[in-house]
């Protein structure tokens, strides 16, 4: 059997002729970037590979001449057939930022989970709403506490918070492990459809949040037997697989849910290190791309009080939105694609250390800002929404998104930025890395999502741009992006100009709102049960909104 | 302007790629009543415009909205143009069923590969979105196509892709259809994976394939 050499790890494993080098590195272990999971269609699983006549590969796309010339390979495009070294990259999570806080809203401290000593009998009762969960002996009241999840597609937050006084003790975050497996959402139902599936995704994502409670108690000095309720917020899908419910129906239309949340799960049963009495919380789900964590959103940004017309706008590979008109809610969810990733961008990547994140035009020419002030080395979702942003302000690319290489470039400050590669034009941003035109298609896709959710959830209500009052953009993504740059994209309507506020985790926020007022829940309830859903998909204008939302 | 009649092919061809839907049915109307071969209008402008404007998009110069407004244009000369096509040029075109797998109801590119492909001279029969793996089979068979051609944006439902190759296994039918898949998550591997006949990541590129698969000169 061939041998296949990883480095820089130095790990070294026998396989069958045919295996790929991608399925070799999960076997050792190692995570790779492979967000598509292995269908071909990302292009982030590179490696470099020699000899290369020790490979078939079924597919080049993705992969420059000059890459291909230094031995760069795709890890699942690559069967190996004999003896290969290969060098990987597996640093997930080097310099990730999450974002862990956000707009909270202050709830009267009324939480689901209580105590009261019985000093007659000289033990502590643990009630859960009206029901006796739990009796232990002595005093023990000075001891409660529970947990506000927020699980992300990509990043968890896990917040620990005293029950007696409301404070948040701790927070930790770390990545969904499930990334691993596939990043984006619907991989995750695809892998989850299957039994085995679902309980790796499961226990993956169980005993990374056990790590995380382990972490939070470890530094609040409290014992995990204290915490007896989490509240799990995120988007649906999250929400299935972190409970094991099979989430194969919101992977096809009509997607519909098999959870509605507003329910109780055992802690025990899903093996989450609190408590053993302890409970997990669901919040209300309005729809398969309208999850808990919108939800959340909604009770952390008091959306259904607020006076006149918000649109509540959370950017990110499901591009989820509520659009609030005086208490009345509509809500509709949009597939804007992995470009906000820095998936199928030619020198997109991750948020980590090295990504250009900030991209500004001025008199000298382009000045880029990469995380952690590094050498960069890739493009995430932030920088890339800035760079078509400047493009497009500047007519570097003409309304239609066309680049715009030659002539009109003449005697502008960024006109030394064109380079040809590969015979085609590309915008050089710094150091290696690159915009093509393919990239700015890709931008224009993920950003008419958006962008035509907000449009006809407006014409729904019989409104228009202008008439909204406020603008609030959540979640970690949307933290890192500035409102000019999505104006210039036309991933927002001009009129927004000067009314866009970010947020931030509204999901973990909210979440702590739940976990410390039990009144919040029924409240919530009621709120998203009138909650009106749009199916975008099922507007006749629906086409027609996205091709003329396309144009910057 | 000169009354050559290539110049009027030209001036046809220019105006579809051009995105002028309004010159390109006035052209068209100025073909008629010149009295130049309907036929060979269509063929030498107003298809050879689309055949241009796909060029460009496959060189990414044109995105959809352009592809879009070159096809209105189009449509717009044939209205003017079919009903002068004579007798002799109503040959049996080649058919492609074509639709959105069962689960997806993200159609637009699965709209544009119609477009490309009846630009070509391909009739299609597009059974829209959300369609079973049965119906595909059943409408191919019905209509004599010589090709099905499979769409889909998400990765939960590309298996029914599958689906359909092994639905024509069964009925021992594989052999007299050309199967082509195409979509965000698709790829040439996944396509070879499943025992498809070919894959294009663009519009314009499945016409190619097409044009092989069925053996029509390009």
């Amino acid at each position: 059997m061939p041998q296949i050499r990883f480095l820089p790890q130095n790990r070294v494993l026998e396989v069958p002729v045919g295996t790929s080098l991608l399925a070799a590195a999960r076997e050792l272990g190692l995570s790779l970037e492979a967000p598509c999971d292995g269908v071909g269609s990302c292009g982030k699983c590179k490696a470099k590979a020699s000899p290369l006549s020790a490979l078939r590969e079924s597919s080049h796309e993705w992969l420059t001449q000059a890459e291909r010339a230094e031995g760069w390979v795709l890890a699942c495009q690559s069967a190996v057939v004999g003896d290969v070294e290969a060098t990987v990259e597996t640093s997930l999570s080097d310099g990730l930022k999450i974002l862990n806080d956000g707009q909270a809203v202050a709830v009267a401290l009324d939480p689901w989970v209580r105590k009261a000593v019985n000093p007659a009998l000289g033990v502590t009762q643990v009630f859960a709403g009206d029901q006796v969960l739990a009796i232990e002996p002595g005093d023990t009241v000075a001891h409660v506490y529970g947990l506000a999840i927020d699980f992300g597609t990509t990043t968890l937050v896990v917040a620990l918070n005293h029950l007696r006084d409301g404070r948040e003790l701790a927070v930790a975050s770390s990545l969904n492990p499930q990334a691993r497996y596939a990043q984006d959402v619907l991989s995750r139902i695809r892998i989850g459809s299957k039994p085995e599936g679902l309980q790796t995704l499961q226990r993956e994502l169980i005993q990374e949040l056990n790590r995380l409670i382990g972490e939070v108690t470890a530094s609040a000095g409290v014992a995990t037997s204290h915490i007896y309720e989490a509240v799990f917020s995120g988007n649906t899908t999250m929400l299935h697989l972190a409970v094991g419910t099979n989430p194969a129906s919101l992977g096809k239309y009509p997607y519909t849910p098999a959870l509605v949340g507003a329910t109780h799960e055992l802690a025990a049963l899903l093996g989450l290190a609190i408590s053993p009495h302890g409970l997990v919380y669901l919040p209300p789900i309005m729809a398969a791309y309208v999850g808990a964590d919108i939800t959340s959103g909604i009770l952390a940004t008091r959306l259904a009080e607020l006076p006149g017309v918000t649109l509540f706008v959370d950017i990110g590979t499901n591009g989820e939105m509520v659009l609030a008109v005086d208490g009345q809610l509509t809500a509709t969810s949009t597939a804007a694609g992995p470009a906000f990733e820095g998936m199928n961008i030619a020198c997109g990547m991750r948020a980590g250390r090295g990504a250009v994140e900030r991209v500004q035009f001025n008199g000298e020419g382009v000045a880029v800002r990469t995380i952690g002030e590094a050498a960069p080395i890739g493009i995430c979702g932030s920088g890339l929404l800035d760079a078509v942003g400047e493009m497009a302000a500047y007519r570097a690319i003409d309304k239609n998104g066309r680049f715009q290489a030659n002539g009109a470039s003449a005697g502008r400050p960024w006109a030394s930025q064109w380079e040809t590669l590969d015979g085609v034009a590309v915008f050089r941003l710094g150091g290696p890395v690159y915009l093509t035109q393919k990239d700015i298609r890709q931008v224009q896709l993920a950003k008419a999502a958006i962008r035509v959710g907000i449009e006809l959830m407006l014409k729904a209500n019989n409104l228009g741009p202008e008439n909204v009052d406020r603008v609030l953009i959540a979640g970690s993504f949307g933290y890192h992006l500035r409102a000019p740059s999505l104006i210039n994209l036309g991933l927002l309507p001009r009129e927004f100009a000067g009314r866009v506020e970010f947020v931030g985790n509204t999901s973990k926020t909210g979440a702590q709102a739940f976990l410390l007022n039990r009144q919040t829940r029924e409240n919530l309830r009621a709120i998203t049960q009138k909650v009106r859903v749009l199916e975008l998909a099922n507007d006749a204008a629906f086409e027609k909104a996205f091709v003329q939302a396309l144009a910057f | 302007m000169s009354n050559q009649p290539e110049t009027l092919y030209r001036a046809l061809s220019d105006a579809v790629v051009g995105m002028d839907e309004e010159k390109t049915r006035q052209l068209s109307e100025q073909a008629v009543q010149t009295g130049v071969d309907a036929y060979t209008a269509i063929e030498q402008g107003l298809v050879d415009g689309m055949n241009r404007a796909g060029q460009l998009f496959e060189t990414e110069e044109y995105f959809i909205p352009e592809l879009l407004l070159c096809s209105d244009a189009m449509y717009a000369g044939l209205d003017v143009l079919r009903p002068h096509l004579k007798r002799d040029h109503s040959v049996a075109r080649p058919k492609v069923v074509i639709g959105v797998v069962e689960g997806d109801t993200h159609d637009i590119g699965k709209n544009l590969v119609k477009i490309m492909l009846e630009a070509s001279g391909f009739e299609t029969i597009d059974l829209g979105r959300d369609i079973p793996p049965k119906r595909f089979v059943e409408e191919a068979v019905k209509h004599e196509a010589q090709v099905i051609a499979l769409s889909t944006l998400m990765t939960t439902t590309m298996d029914g892709m599958a689906e359909v190759i092994q639905l024509l296994r069964q009925a021992q039918l594989r052999e007299r259809f050309k199967v082509i898949v195409g979509g965000g998550p698709i790829s040439q591997a996944f396509a070879d994976r499943i025992g498809a006949d070919g894959y294009s990541s663009g519009a314009p590129g499945a016409v190619k394939l097409v044009k092989q698969l069925v053996g029509v000169a390009a």
